[in-house]
């Protein structure tokens, strides 16, 4: 009988019963999706990078440059060499297509034991002499010759390092697994004529036991490390940390929205059927079996819900994992996510959250229905009060919870686990806190002298304090986890426009080629330049990355002019650091010193072909290009430790401003050189564009989460709207026009998402202020300058009133146009 | 596969095979009639005219030419009576005419293919490998003077002379040190003063040449296990640009040396209908040096004895060979029953116990054989 009361209240208020169904399905859809995307990027990314790997165990790698041929050559010709393959690789750039491409050049004669797949790359006769014969021969996958435009027999046009290339399309792969989409294979001959690698090889790959390891290290000359394959893939084929946390950040942020929809959803229909729990009490019926009642409908829904649910993220995760991989395959190279990657623990928790969260936003007020009198639940009024009644005490909750986020983000010490968690509770307690805001604001507003319909307005919103908190507290999480990740991007974006713009001091940049790291200049170019009439000075620099302490540090040997030091900003004491720096002391970057506990003063071990060299901390320096750390060291110093005379890249200043002429003279070297000239502007640019592709995915995820909270509140808004047909009808009879109920009713809602607007933005500054001093720091050493940005914030403020504003049209529409007649007549 | 016209064709249908140790079993098998019967590029020179050879340097490369092969097989034996069967091949593949492109130090037209195996008769048990590698920044070749061919690890390596020869090839589970020495016998021209014709067709002839008794000693290992051993030798030199004959299909090849000091070289080169194809040849050695060039007609073969390989493939590996002119009657026996060469190309090549008439030990050659009846 009572299931059958239930079931017979969600049939006659099926739009009810519906919206609380939406609401759970699209907290369980948004959160399995940005998971989904999530996991599926990084599988991509993995899939990748195992493909390269196949079955080698270790490595052999030259730390920060090549390694020689001749290493590999006498090593395979050495009776008991293990399985080795030798590959040259590089990222190209192909014309007309975003992204970069990965070139893997392999013998295929050594590539059996590795990768089978690339091994096995054709079955047609003659391939092999093709491929072996052929300059440019290249095997691409049927996905990557797809995306490419490319068929079989098709020259492709490709850069590397300003440098054009031509590759010919021999053999499109259709076997999905022998060719990642992202890799252009060629044999090894290719490569290193493409790469410019001749004698030189990127590393080689090894299947080692014990046994042959001692074999190997026995034989390799100084220079030469072998590492397992475990070590080379954390610094090489990771996912960015940054790219990493952003996603994490993502994942938790849909978790929170999610959350809130679903409670949003639950409380929303349990205030509303108080009349009917209050009429089942009336006649009779136990709060015990009440309560099973409530709890059994909330399970039916919470399943449906999560079913729904998973089926729409699951959808929706599709179209989000193609957008993650498309930012992955720009920022890093190309992956494509031919499926989705159906990650379980994904879905454990998509499913935990339907789940739990119906049940608890169900229980209280269920608890609450069963315990009180029945005439007390039939009135809406002592319901309200009820809940006006808590709105302190869950205020007061939210401050703690506040206030343990910051203490555990920014006082207590931690990892980024910490601040997230710490961000969380922070924003959990703001939400709390929101009917509390609201009933403050209500007061201030409700002094105010408004006119009459507003006033009413005013009023009700207060009246339905209940039903609408959590709405509001929705809307205002969604907004305010918009805020402070806006803020943290655009505060970073301008922390790194200021330091590359006071870095980049020099009029032009000459490098090999293009500034990646490799490519090293001509001695004599270098002397060439330095005669030249037009340059006033100039600073010369060479790269190389170095394992120091696990992470992948690149030590830079730098002969620097005056301007040049200029541009460091150093977050220590500066007198006396450069007479330090030319004595041998090095500049250590902030996330380095960071996570080593560097300070000015202390010493510091770098690894040298001779053993390593312990040198003296000068000073630390703002820097944002890598998180792994840089190191700047005296290119006198450099040179005597390393044996080696290179210059990857030169920044010039002109005499007497004439920047002109020097790039005419600088031009000229370049008839006989290959070089490449850049103005400074034109690498802020390029680095500017660089950090905004990644944070364009943040971009797409941020909308995402916001849409999602903006159909819940929707959804919500328009079933309190619809609820309250009988209450307009009574205002239509009382005279109010159709345009005055309109009004009102569009009125209300306005004021809902400027309340939630206006506790979201303190929220989301406070958010980016954890995310800028806890979670950057944590996770990369890097502080910022915190800068918040108004048209920012007032974009918020628009999205939540937009958002308030769409979801009242139906209602007042419809409201308006209803005949009040039968509406009064009901019930 | 000494039977000469490896081709180029063949070759880079195999080569790609090759790649994958653990093939899969969807991967085609090469029949050798159909991988030979392709022509070689016209790129390729061909031997038409009998050569005036030049040593050393005509042990080193011809890259003129399509295939080329320095072919070792012998006969070993401990002090105290094991014996041995041994074979080091080295191929060397044209797979295009003419001076590779400039653009890398790693580009080659030439590509070495090296078999290797031991059959370790009382262990009754046939070892076997295969390697690869291109011609280019020292990971295989030739040259000439100090003569040397090298594949990776496998190597043969002498000085001025040929002889002696240091014959050197580790694998995994077993591995040769041998040293080849000259002995009393000279080099056989054979064919027609080493131009040995394939068929009718000109061209289809390769330059041939062989060492059919090379005193040998070393080591041998099986696994942990060093052998030292001692026995003979036998080298094949071979190259050309030629293909096998439309109605050619593969060859039965016997290396043989007797008790007597004479050795005898027969390949009966099959046809697609079971006989004997007209430029089958052979030679018989005598003590001294002298040879006896032997037609088809004069030599009768007779199988004794099949052995059936995984896929169904029957090799012949017992064998009456009737050499009535020079009262030859002999039983060449496979000396173990398995001694396939499952690699790339599949043929049956192993040590065999020659008895009847004359008394001796050899090496016999199968190829051509597939499953089909």
């Amino acid at each position: 009988m009572l299931l059958r009361a239930g079931l017979r209240y969600m049939l006659r208020h099926r739009w009810q019963g519906l919206l609380a169904l939406t609401g759970i399905a699209l907290g369980v859809a948004v959160v399995l999706a940005v998971d989904l995307a999530n996991s599926g990027a990084r599988a991509a990314f993995e899939l990748s990078a195992q493909q390269l790997q196949g079955r080698a165990t270790h490595r052999l790698v030259v730390p920060g440059a090549t390694l020689p041929d001749d290493v590999y050559v006498s090593l395979q010709r050495q009776s008991g060499a293990p399985p080795m393959a030798p590959v040259v690789n590089g990222w190209v750039g192909v014309d007309g297509m975003p992204g970069r491409y990965q070139l893997v050049g392999f013998d295929l004669f050594a590539e059996a034991p590795f990768r089978t797949a690339l091994a096995l790359v054709s079955n047609r006769t003659g391939f092999t002499a093709d491929w072996l014969t052929q300059p440019g021969a290249l095997v691409l996958s049927a996905a990557a010759a797809r995306a490419l435009s490319v068929a079989q027999g098709d020259t492709l046009s490709i850069v590397y390092r300003g440098r054009p290339a031509r590759l010919n399309a021999l053999q499109i792969e259709t076997y999905d697994s022998a060719a990642a989409d992202d890799l252009l294979l060629v044999d090894i001959a290719t490569a290193k004529s493409v790469l410019g690698m001749q004698g030189q090889l990127s590393y080689v790959d090894l299947i080692l036991d014990a046994d042959d390891e001692q074999w190997i290290r026995q034989r390799i000359p100084t220079g030469v490390e072998l590492q397992t394959v475990a070590e080379q893939a954390k610094g090489v084929t990771r996912l960015s940390a940054a790219f990493e946390l952003n996603l994490t950040a993502m994942s938790l942020l849909a978790l929170l929205v999610g959350m809130f929809l679903i409670f949003n959803a639950m409380t929303f229909s349990m205030v509303q059927r108080r009349t009917l729990l209050g009429r089942l009490r009336a006649i009779g019926v136990t709060p015990r079996e009440l309560f099973s009642l409530i709890l059994l409908e909330a399970v039916i829904l919470a399943v449906l819900g999560t079913i729904v649910g998973l089926v729409f993220g699951v959808w929706l995760g599709q179209g989000l994992t193609r957008l993650v991989a498309a930012t992955v395959s720009e920022l890093y190279y190309n992956v494509s996510v031919t499926a989705l990657n159906l990650d379980a623990s994904s879905f454990l928790i998509a499913i935990g959250l339907g789940v739990l969260a119906t049940l608890t936003a169900t229980l209280i007020p269920a608890w609450h229905a069963a315990r009180t009198p029945p005439l007390t639940t039939l009135s809406r009024a002592a319901l309200e009060q009820a809940a006006r009644r808590g709105v302190p005490l869950w205020a007061l909750l939210g401050l703690v919870l506040l206030a343990a986020g910051l203490l555990l983000a920014l006082v207590l010490p931690g990892g980024v686990i910490m601040s997230f968690v710490g961000l969380f509770s922070l924003v959990l307690g703001a939400a709390m806190m929101t009917p509390m805001v609201i009933r403050v604001l209500h007061g201030l507003l409700a002094r105010a002298a408004l006119p009459g319909i507003w006033r009413m307005g005013v009023r009700d919103l207060n009246r339905h304090l209940s039903r609408l908190g959590i709405a509001v507290a929705a809307l205002m999480v969604a907004l305010s986890a918009s805020v402070g990740v806006g803020v943290m991007v655009e505060s970073m974006r301008g922390a790194v426009n200021t330091w590359l713009s006071d870095l980049l001091r020099a009029d032009l940049y000459v490098a090999a080629e293009a500034f990646d790291q490799g490519a090293t200049l001509d001695s004599a170019l270098v002397e060439e330049v330095i005669q030249l009439p037009s340059v006033a000075a100039l600073s010369r620099y060479r790269d190389r990355t170095l394992p120091i302490a696990g992470r992948r540090v690149l030590v830079t040997g730098a002969h620097m002019a005056t301007p040049s030091r200029e541009g460091f900003e150093l977050l220590s004491d500066a007198s006396s650091v450069w007479q330090a720096f030319d004595a041998g002391a090095v500049l250590v970057s902030e996330p380095l010193a960071y996570h080593l506990g560097l300070t000015p003063g202390a010493s510091l071990e770098l690894p040298t072909p001779e053993g390593s060299l312990a040198v003296q901390v000068a000073a630390i320096f703002r820097d944002y290009a890598s998180e792994h750390g840089r190191i700047f060291i005296n290119e006198a110093v450099y040179r005597k430790a390393w044996q080696d005379q290179q210059v990857n890249t030169l920044a010039l200043f002109a005499r007497n401003g004439d920047v002109e002429a020097m790039r005419r003279e600088v031009s000229e070297l370049a008839a006989h050189h290959t070089i490449v000239i850049t103005p400074a502007g034109a690498i802020l640019e390029e680095s500017m564009a660089v950090f905004d592709r990644t944070f364009r995915v943040t971009e797409v995820l941020r909308a995402v989460s916001l849409i999602v909270a903006f159909i819940g509140v929707l959804s919500a808004l328009m079933a309190l709207q619809l609820e309250r047909g009988k209450e307009y009808a009574v205002l239509r009879a009382l005279g109010l026009t159709r345009g005055q109920i309109a009004g009102l009713i569009s009125g209300e809602s306005l004021l809902m998402g400027l309340l939630a607007a206006c506790v979201a933005l303190p929220t989301g500054v406070l958010m980016a202020w954890v995310l800028i001093e806890s979670v950057q720091r944590r996770a990369f050493g890097w502080t910022m300058p915190f800068s918040v940005d108004g048209v920012l914030l007032l974009q918020t403020l628009l999205v939540g009133l937009l958002a308030a504003g769409l979801a009242a049209i139906y209602p007042a529409w419809r409201s308006a146009h209803r005949d009040p007649a039968p509406q009064l007549r009901e019930d | 596969m000494r039977g000469g016209w490896l081709l180029p064709a063949m070759l880079s249908a195999l080569l790609l095979l090759a790649c994958d140790v653990q093939r899969p079993a969807t991967a085609p098998t090469v029949r050798v009639d159909e991988a030979m019967g392709a022509l070689p590029d016209p790129g390729f020179a061909r031997a038409f005219e009998p050569r005036q050879f030049q040593f050393p340097q005509d042990h080193g490369a011809h890259p003129d030419f399509a295939t080329e092969w320095w072919y070792l097989t012998g006969n070993l034996f401990t002090d105290n009576g094991r014996r041995f069967g041994y074979q080091l091949t080295l191929f060397r593949v044209g797979l295009r005419p003419g001076e590779a492109a400039k653009d890398s130090d790693w580009r080659s037209h030439q590509v070495y293919m090296g078999h290797l195996a031991i059959s370790d008769i009382a262990g009754t048990r046939h070892y076997s490998a295969e390697r690869f590698a291109r011609a280019a920044a020292g990971l295989a070749g030739a040259r000439v003077p100090p003569f040397e061919v090298w594949l990776g690890p496998w190597s043969l390596r002498a000085n001025d002379e040929l002889f002696p020869l240091i014959l050197e090839a580790q694998h995994d589970d077993m591995g040769l040190s041998l040293r080849l020495q000259a002995g009393d016998k000279p080099m056989v021209l054979q064919g027609e003063r080493g131009l040995s014709r394939k068929s009718a067709t000109p061209g289809n002839a390769s330059y041939y040449y062989s060492f059919t008794r090379l005193p040998t000693h070393g080591e041998l290992r099986i696994g942990d296990s060093l052998y030292r051993v001692q026995g003979d030798s036998w080298m094949d030199r071979e190259w050309s640009s030629s293909a096998l004959d439309e109605d050619q299909v593969g060859w039965d090849w016997f290396a043989l040396q007797f008790d007597d000091g004479r050795e005898l070289m027969f390949y009966q080169l099959r046809t697609r209908d079971g006989g004997v194809h007209a430029y089958s040849r052979g030679s018989l050695v005598e003590q001294d040096g002298s040879i006896h060039r032997l037609l088809p007609g004069q030599v009768t073969l007779t199988p004794l004895r099949y052995w059936q390989g995984d896929d169904g493939t029957r090799y012949p590996i017992d064998w009456r060979l009737q050499l009535a002119e020079f009262q030859l009657d002999l039983e060449v026996r496979a000396a173990l029953d398995d001694q396939l060469m499952d690699h790339t190309v599949h043929y049956w090549e192993g040590a065999v116990d020659v008895s009847g008439s004359h008394h001796g030990r050899g090496y016999l050659e199968l190829s051509g054989y597939t499953g089909k009846p």
